[in-house]
C-alpha cells in the first residue's frame, strides 16, 4: 500500500478485538464505526465531544463524592446496626493488617477510578480553551496506562454479590452511597468504554492543526 | 510517497496510533512511547508476571479466603470450600459468580497466557485456525473480574465485625490479590505483534 508520508496513517486504525487494519471512513454525527472483520467498536462521532464528556465527567464526579460520603450498606446484626461506607471498607483492611489488599483496593477502586474522572476533565478542558498541546499529550498517556486498573464497575458487582451473602446474618439496608455508586458507574462505563482514546487523539490533532494553520495565515 | 506492507504496520499499545514497524528502535510517532524495543527479550517479562502469578494461586487456594467466628467458633473457608458452602446453602447464582471469578477465570487466564507465550515462539502444528487475538482481547476484559472474591470478602470483612460474630479477611485474600495483580501484569506485558510476526 502507498501512502503520501507517515501522517497518512491517521486515516488508518488497528482493530482492538482482531488486530486487522481498517481504513477510516467519515460517519455521521452520533454513529460509530465497527470493525469490518469482527464488528467490534472502533471509533465514533460525536461533534459535541468536549461538551459531552466534560458533563458526563462532572456529573461523575459528584456522585463519586456522594458516594463516599453515606453509607453503602447497613445491616441490623444482634441488636445493633452496623454500616460500611466507602472509605470504611478500605480503612478496615488496614486496621486488620492487610495492607497489600487494602493497597490494592484503594487504587483499584478509589484512586483511579477518580483519576480517569480528573484527567478526562482536564483534558477537555483544555481541548476546549485550545490549549496545552504538551500537556494534553502528557495526559493523554496517562489516562490509557490508568483506564485498564479502575474497577468501580467490578467492586459495585461484588457489592450485589456481598448482599447475597449478608441475607444470612440479618436485616439489610440499602445506603444511599449504594445509589449514587451505581450512576458513578453507569458514567464511568459510558466514559471508559465508549470514549475511545482514539477519538481523543484524533480532536487534540484537529484543534491544534486548525490553530496552526490560522497562525500560518494571519 | 512512502510504500509500505501491511504487515509492516503495528498498534501503538498506548495511543492505538498505527505506525511502520522499524524493528529495535520503534518509537510511538503520535505519543513517543516505546512499542515492545526488547525483541531480544521479548516474552521474558510476561513469563516472570506468569510464574509469579501462578505461584501466587497457590497459597491463595490452599488458605482460607474468610474467617467466620461467631460467638467462639472460628471457622475458615478456602475458595473452593466457600463456593461448595454457597452451593449446599442453596446460593445457587452467589456460588456460580464466585465460582467463575475466582478459580474458572484465573486458570483460563494462566492456560490461554502460557498458550500465546509458547505458540508465538514455536509454531504449535495446527493453531492457525485459532484467533489469537481474540484469545488474548478475551484475556484482557475479564482478567479483572477475578477481583470479585477479595471486594466481597473485604466488604464482609469491614461490615460484620463484632465481639461476638465476625468475618475476617484470610491469607488467601492476600495471595488471590496478588496472583491476579501479576496475571494483569503478565497480559499487558505480551507483545500482541509477536503473534503477527508468526502467522
Ligand atoms: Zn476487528
Ligand atoms: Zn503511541
Amino acid at each position: 500500500m502507498k501512502l503520501e508520508n507517515e501522517d497518512a496513517l491517521d486515516h488508518y486504525i488497528i482493530c482492538h478485538q482482531c488486530f486487522t487494519l481498517q481504513k477510516e471512513i467519515d460517519i455521521a454525527d452520533g454513529t460509530k464505526a465497527c470493525c469490518a472483520e469482527c464488528g467490534g467498536l472502533l471509533y465514533r462521532y460525536d461533534s459535541k465531544l468536549i461538551d459531552h464528556t466534560l458533563a458526563w465527567s462532572m456529573t461523575g464526579i459528584i456522585f463519586f463524592v456522594l458516594a463516599n460520603a453515606f453509607p453503602l450498606i447497613k445491616i441490623d446484626l444482634l441488636g445493633s446496626e452496623q454500616f460500611i461506607t466507602l472509605p470504611k471498607t478500605i480503612a478496615s483492611l488496614f486496621e486488620n493488617g492487610f495492607y497489600v489488599v487494602g493497597f490494592f483496593c484503594i487504587f483499584l477502586i478509589f484512586i483511579f477510578p477518580l483519576m480517569i474522572f480528573l484527567i478526562n476533565i482536564l483534558i477537555f478542558s483544555l481541548l476546549k480553551m485550545g490549549k496545552g498541546e504538551k500537556a494534553t499529550k502528557e495526559l493523554l498517556i496517562l489516562l490509557s496506562h490508568i483506564k485498564p486498573w479502575g474497577m468501580a464497575d467490578i467492586f459495585f458487582i461484588s457489592i450485589l454479590v456481598a448482599l447475597v451473602k449478608l441475607i444470612a446474618f440479618g436485616q439489610i439496608h440499602i445506603g444511599v452511597s449504594f445509589w449514587a455508586l451505581m450512576i458513578f458507574v453507569m458514567i464511568d462505563i459510558y466514559i471508559t468504554k465508549n470514549i475511545q482514546l482514539h477519538e481523543i487523539w484524533m480532536l487534540r490533532k484537529r484543534i491544534f492543526l486548525a490553530q496552526k494553520c490560522e497562525e500560518a495565515t494571519a | 510517497m512512502i510504500e509500505v506492507k501491511e504487515e509492516d504496520l503495528i498498534r501503538c499499545p498506548v495511543c492505538d496510533a498505527v505506525n511502520i514497524n522499524k524493528g529495535k528502535e520503534n518509537v510511538c510517532r503520535r505519543c513517543g512511547s516505546a512499542i515492545y524495543r526488547h525483541r531480544k527479550f521479548n516474552t521474558e517479562k510476561s513469563w516472570a508476571f506468569l510464574v509469579t502469578a501462578i505461584i501466587a494461586y497457590i497459597p491463595a487456594n490452599l488458605y482460607p479466603m474468610l474467617i467466620t467466628s461467631a460467638f467462639g467458633n472460628r471457622e475458615g473457608s478456602t475458595i473452593l470450600g466457600g463456593v461448595v458452602l454457597l452451593w449446599e446453602l442453596e446460593s445457587y447464582p452467589v456460588a456460580i459468580i464466585i465460582f467463575i471469578a475466582s478459580i474458572l477465570i484465573p486458570v483460563m487466564k494462566f492456560l490461554i497466557l502460557i498458550y500465546l507465550l509458547i505458540s508465538v515462539k514455536y509454531p504449535l502444528g495446527k493453531d492457525k485456525k485459532i484467533n489469537k487475538h481474540k484469545l488474548y482481547y478475551m484475556t484482557e476484559v475479564i482478567g479483572p473480574w477475578s477481583m470479585i472474591d477479595v471486594f466481597v470478602v473485604a466488604i464482609l470483612a469491614a461490615l460484620i465485625h463484632l465481639s461476638s460474630v465476625e468475618i475476617l479477611a484470610g491469607t488467601a485474600a492476600t495471595a488471590f490479590a496478588i496472583s491476579v495483580f501479576f496475571t494483569l501484569l503478565a497480559a499487558h506485558a505480551f507483545d500482541e505483534t509477536l503473534i503477527k510476526d508468526n502467522r
